[in-house]
């Protein structure tokens, strides 16, 4: 039984221009335990899918189709209060490791205790207190920091004070959206082994939000790649990696630096980012792609299964 | 340990910045047109009588004697003696501040509070109904002419309906009567009081309400605000423990240098109501020539600037824990 699962959810912003359409029919399933990469550039789409797992999508933003369930009722249908009682104490997530996750102006330990002070009412602030030194040792803080402000620790050290903040309540899904992505690779290198850590001991799904197709090759079970809104090519990390379909997988893997290949020239881009406010019915990376036919631009593409695993949106893949 | 060290740095630079201002203030009175004999004696004085009267001020002595007689004072504690009134200007000053203080700290804090307070919920409610007429309001108020809203307020409620007082701090007759206890006097100067205060609540609660409500939206757009929605954590919470202490800083500044400049700034407010206060002091004896008392008036309003921009400093990192000196 799948833990979530996301059935052609689709999300838009009101903006000045017009309605841009973030998110468009995306579906996909996470076993408990299993955790899910979702990989694409920037404006996809994949933090506004992360924002709404959480019921956290801004005020000019609107859920125009789909549903998403997990474990079995949809957060969509959910009244605000019950929305905040599976907020962290199921589904947790790890922000960015932006200076700014953390308030400057509390403890971290009293930021950590307090949700779960939140999601429990029966536990003491001793008790909690007491959790959340087991949760530092658990990511590698020294328990002297515990009471130390955000603005003594460093970036990696931060980081793993999030991750503590978002195991605090055993929740059984974590979201990652891009939790590596303002740290040096060492640090970076740290973080991930220290999310498979966790994700190994204490099975929970793992849903990565990243741009870095490497670091979600190095933690995850399945890959999602995400274009302009829609997904574009699902399956898993081993077979979309050595059996790319879809030609802007294909493009995203060409462009990726490897030791064991002499890369000379990377390759780039060319053309706009998808218009997503007056967008077509054509395949939405024809323009980009170097194996579009006529008809690609007219018919929008549907999902071709390579194996019951993979599966691609893509005409070409036939 | 670094804070005393700063405080003690800072305090240095205090003692060096005041007597260049004493030195500035000092000169400017004495360019200053018009002088203190004129407006005292009678036209028909002799001319010796007024020189005798000048040279006993030591009027006729070279400036910068002067400002070495000052100074020589000024170490002794003594700020001269007040020439219209022919009291020591030291105790005209302890007399006056007190009343100063009492009005101006209370409207100040009154309408930080207030403010603060329904800053935060404006923000809270942006582009809703809520927000539209607390900022309405607090614009309209803050844009009022002070004089004007003190002749208003005197008028409606001292004048017409009569609750209050016109004006002064205090009835002479419940002051002079020795059977009247401290109780009776609290309340009377608490009625006084009330017009003044309402005067300068109305005037001052828009710019901290408006402060506020900006600081906060600011402050609602971080990511640490995100991340405490995310943690499940009920509205109210966020509002008060995550957003509110962190907007709070800039009017926390903003408190500190109306509380200075209060003491100045009141010279309209005391003059309408004729509060007993510095404010009045200060315009009476520039306007006298009275050059004593307006210089240690303004010293007094200089050094308060100075040290409530210290204790603001301070202040800020019991606030702020990212605040080092």
């Amino acid at each position: 039984m799948a833990l979530l699962t996301v059935k052609n959810l689709s999300v838009g912003y009101h903006t000045r221009k017009g309605f841009l359409k973030s998110v468009q029919g995306v579906s996909f399933s996470l076993d408990q335990g299993k955790s899910l990469g979702l990989v694409g550039e920037s404006g996809c789409g994949k933090t506004t899918i992360g924002m709404a797992l959480m019921g956290l999508l801004p005020d000019n933003a609107s859920v125009t189709d789909g549903m998403i369930l997990f474990e079995d009722q949809d957060l969509l249908k959910m009244s605000k209060k019950e929305i905040r009682q599976v907020r962290w104490k199921k589904v947790a997530m790890i922000f960015q490791a932006a200076m700014n996750a953390l308030n400057p102006v509390h403890r971290v330990s009293e930021q950590i205790s307090e949700a779960i002070l939140a999601h429990d009412a029966d536990i003491s602030e001793k008790a909690a207190m007491k959790q959340v030194e087991s949760l530092f040792d658990l990511v590698g803080i020294p328990q002297d920091r515990m009471r130390d402000y955000p603005h003594h620790y460093s970036g990696g050290m931060k980081q793993r004070a999030i991750i503590a903040m978002a195991l605090a309540c055993h929740p059984s899904l974590i979201i990652a959206d891009e939790p590596t992505t303002a740290l040096d690779v060492i640090v970076q290198d740290q973080i991930l082994s220290a999310i498979k850590d966790f994700q190994n001991k204490l099975k929970i799904s793992v849903i990565f939000i990243s741009h870095d197709i490497a670091v979600v090759a190095d933690v995850c079970d399945n890959i999602g790649i995400m274009f302009a809104g829609q997904l574009v090519e699902y399956g898993r990390i081993e077979e979309v990696f050595d059996a790319p379909m879809h030609p802007y997988t294909k493009s995203l893997l060409a462009s990726y630096l490897t030791l064991d290949k002499d890369v000379v020239q990377l390759n780039s881009y060319i053309g706009e980012t998808f218009d997503l406010i007056n967008s077509t019915t054509g395949c939405r990376f024809c323009e980009r792609c170097s194996v579009a036919e006529a008809t690609c631009s007219l018919v929008a593409p549907e999902w071709v299964e390579i194996s019951p695993t993979h599966k691609a949106l893509c005409y070409q893949c036939k | 340990m670094e804070i005393r060290k700063f405080v003690f740095k800072r305090l240095i630079e205090i003692i060096v910045i005041f007597f260049v201002i004493l030195t500035v203030l000092f000169l400017l009175f004495r360019l200053a047109p018009g002088d203190p004999v004129t407006r005292m004696v009678d036209p028909t004085m002799t001319p010796e009588d007024a020189a005798h009267l000048i040279a006993q001020l030591g009027l006729d002595q070279p400036i910068w004697l002067q400002y070495i007689y000052y100074l020589k004072n000024f170490f002794t504690g003594n700020f001269g003696i007040s020439f219209h009134y022919g009291v020591a200007v030291f105790s005209i000053i302890l007399n006056r501040l007190p009343n100063t203080i009492l009005l101006f700290s209370t409207s100040i804090l009154l309408s930080a509070f207030v403010g603060i307070f329904f800053g935060k919920i404006a923000s809270w409610h942006k582009g809703k109904k809520t927000d539209t007429w607390m900022t309405l309001g607090a614009l309209f108020c803050h844009t009022l002419f002070l004089p004007w809203l003190a002749l208003i307020m005197i008028w409606i409620f001292g004048f017409n309906i009569g609750w209050f007082p016109l004006n002064g701090m205090i009835s002479p007759e419940i002051w002079l009567d020795s059977s009247s206890g401290f109780w009776l006097k609290f309340l009377d100067v608490a009625h006084h009081m009330v017009l003044p205060l309402a005067t300068l609540f109305l005037i001052h609660f828009g710019s901290y309400l408006l402060l506020m409500r900006s600081s906060m939206l600011d402050t609602l757009k971080e990511d640490y605000i995100l991340t405490a929605r995310a943690k499940g954590l009920e509205e109210k919470v966020i509002r008060n423990r995550h957003a509110a202490p962190n907007a709070a800083l800039p009017v926390v500044t903003s408190v500190g240098i109306s509380l200075a400049f209060s003491l100045s700034g009141g010279a309209l407010t005391e003059t309408v109501f004729s509060w007993p206060g510095i404010g009045r002091e200060l315009v009476f004896a520039v306007s006298n020539s009275d050059y004593p008392l307006a210089l240690a008036s303004f010293l007094l309003i200089a050094t308060v600037v100075l040290i409530s921009n210290l204790a603001v400093d301070v202040l800020y990192a019991y606030l702020d824990p990212r605040i080092k000196y």
